[in-house]
């Protein structure tokens, strides 16, 4: 903690001087290493700006395919019905703004899909209504949402005098592995005033990532060894408990 | 305490894995199921993904198995000629299910043809196994004659078991004592492990009431030739989910084998102390609950209409 209070100190001093960039900004890291013990992590970004404005700060992790189907009802049986695949949308998303509220409708804020409810999911195919899609894709956050894999949190943004900001970058025990970007805009009106980008990457290290690999790469020698680790210790829990037990 | 599981990417809980495998190990060493039935759902509902779920409990069955196999091997209770038998139709009949599964997945109507599965075989099996065991145990505490109860077995039944006996390539199993075509065995394995490769599940649960009352086997070699087949059948799903899927999750089945093992032989034991009609008791009423929890989700309305799923 006291690291990166000197670091921030630096960076407000830097931040001064540097009057050409209004905003600037931070993390404590760049790097999530999931091993064997990981259970979720937060990660600090702070910053300082030089201009007035809002300032909104996006994370977004790896895209993926998602499949939503909703539930229909036949003789009072429920079965599958209607199914939309929404390609290539966003597995995390996490929104932090010094806006009001999350609801602040504006052009700009659409534009860079900044916002739950300016995400464009797109549907992989199009045979459906534009209702019946929205419905489907509020679902998707929902449950995204509930997964604390999307959040939004306005007002998020701590404010340690007028110019420097932190905010609590959290990830959860769930995410998937990849590049993720975390997004710095300052906002004044509908103008873009300043943007950073900067990337996290989340990996998987030690044991966890070699077996992980192993699946992949050696599929015949995993699919093996799984079966056999398990008639081995079927063995011998049975002979150890002859031996030490009873018959 | 929390392991993070590099397959299934999530953490879970050691000690509630480890009771897990044991009570499935437990299941398998009393009753000969391999109780996929119960650790699957439950999987499922501390998060690990359907796919991860189904192929880890497959792997966790093989070393249950092998643990009371051995178990029921020391006390000579294990038929290996008949298990053989049931071993080859098992492979066809779970190598054709697979095919089915696939099919079914793509029109994504699977979770409606296995609930519904679950429900005619579980239901007519254990409240057949129920009645059946009940009848025997009033006609011992009431001292009935075995020849007044064997009348009260339905005709149909005794034909169809009379038409069975009349199939040909017929062979002597000495350790059950039975003659029996050979055709019987090997199609009620490939119908069985159609099944078993349909509803994601060892199939002892089927396999048990089968041998007992169509090969008409002994009870006392019953679960051993049980787990004999369920090896196999589990070893070879292991297998090739690993190749085609990758979703073996090695760490979760280690936790779980380890503890299964365990179970399987504290089962085995506490399966030899109770008698065999109080034990087919157990076991209906136990299939019988799984069957009514499924029952119900097929009626009632899910707590969320929507199913999100990720894509590979």
């Amino acid at each position: 903690m006291k690291k990166i209070f000197i670091v921030l100190l630096l960076l407000l001093t830097h931040a001064n001087s540097a009057s050409a960039r209004s905003i600037i900004s931070g993390i404590s890291t760049n790097e999530i290493n999931i091993d064997t013990s990981f259970n979720g992590t937060d990660i600090l970004l702070f910053g300082a700006k030089g201009d007035a404005g809002n300032i909104v700060v996006a994370v977004r992790g790896p895209k993926k395919n998602f499949l939503v189907t909703k539930k229909q009802k036949l003789l009072g049986i429920w079965y599958n019905g209607k199914r939309i695949k929404f390609k290539e949308s966003f597995s995390y998303y996490s929104l932090f703004s010094t806006f009001n509220d999350d609801k602040v409708t504006n052009q700009l804020l659409s534009e860079l899909e900044l916002g739950t409810n300016n995400l464009k999911f797109m549907a992989s195919d199009n045979n459906f209504s534009e209702d019946q899609k929205n419905e489907f894709q509020l679902q998707l956050i929902n449950k995204l949402e509930k997964d604390n894999l999307y959040s939004s949190g306005a007002n998020k943004i701590e404010f340690l005098d007028e110019t420097l900001f932190k905010v609590m970058l959290h990830f959860p025990k769930n995410i998937a592995r990849g590049v993720y970007t975390v997004e710095i805009y300052l906002i004044n009106e509908n103008d873009l005033v300043s943007f950073q980008s900067i990337p996290i990457y989340v990996n998987q290290i030690g044991v966890s990532a070699t077996i992980s690999d192993q699946s992949r790469q050696q599929p015949l020698l995993y699919g093996l060894l799984s079966v056999i680790m398990a008639l081995i210790i079927g063995w011998l829990a049975n002979y150890l408990f002859v031996r030490f037990v009873a018959k | 305490m929390q392991i993070y599981l590099p397959i299934a990417e999530i953490p879970v809980n050691i000690l509630l894995i480890l009771a897990l495998g044991l009570a499935t190990g437990f299941l398998a060493g009393m009753f000969g199921i391999g109780g996929g039935f119960l650790a699957t759902p439950f999987l499922m509902f501390i998060g690990v993904s359907p796919a991860v779920a189904v192929a880890t409990s497959s792997n966790q069955i093989v070393a249950a198995s092998a643990s009371g196999l051995l178990a029921h091997l020391r006390k000579g209770s294990v038929d290996i000629k008949m298990g053989l038998f049931l071993m080859i139709g098992g492979f066809i009949g779970s190598t054709l299910g697979v095919s089915i599964f696939r099919l079914l997945q793509k029109s994504g109507q699977i979770d409606l043809v296995v609930g519904i599965n679950y429900v005619i075989f579980l239901g007519s099996i254990s409240i057949l196994m129920l009645i059946d065991s009940v009848k025997t145990t009033l006609a011992n505490k009431y001292n009935l004659s075995l020849e007044a109860r064997k009348k009260e077995q339905s005709t149909w039944f005794k034909s169809f078991l009379l038409s069975l006996d009349k199939l040909p390539y017929k062979i002597y199993f000495p350790k059950s004592e039975i003659t029996i075509s050979t055709l019987v065995p090997i199609i009620l394995s490939v119908g069985i492990g159609i099944l078993v490769a349909l509803m994601g599940i060892g199939g002892g649960f089927l396999m048990i009431p089968a041998m007992i009352y169509i090969l008409r086997m002994p009870s006392s070699v019953v679960v051993g030739t049980s787990l004999f087949q369920i090896i196999f059948i589990a070893s070879n799903t292991t297998f090739l989910q690993a190749i085609s899927n990758h979703t073996v999750d090695i760490v979760l089945a280690f936790l779980m084998v380890v503890s299964s093992s365990i179970g399987a032989q504290i089962g085995t034991r506490v399966g030899y102390k109770i008698d065999a009609n109080k034990m087919r008791i157990f076991l209906s009423l136990l299939l019988l609950a799984v069957c009514s929890k499924m029952f119900l989700n097929l009626f009632t309305t899910p707590e969320s209409l929507y199913v999100i799923e990720i894509l590979k």
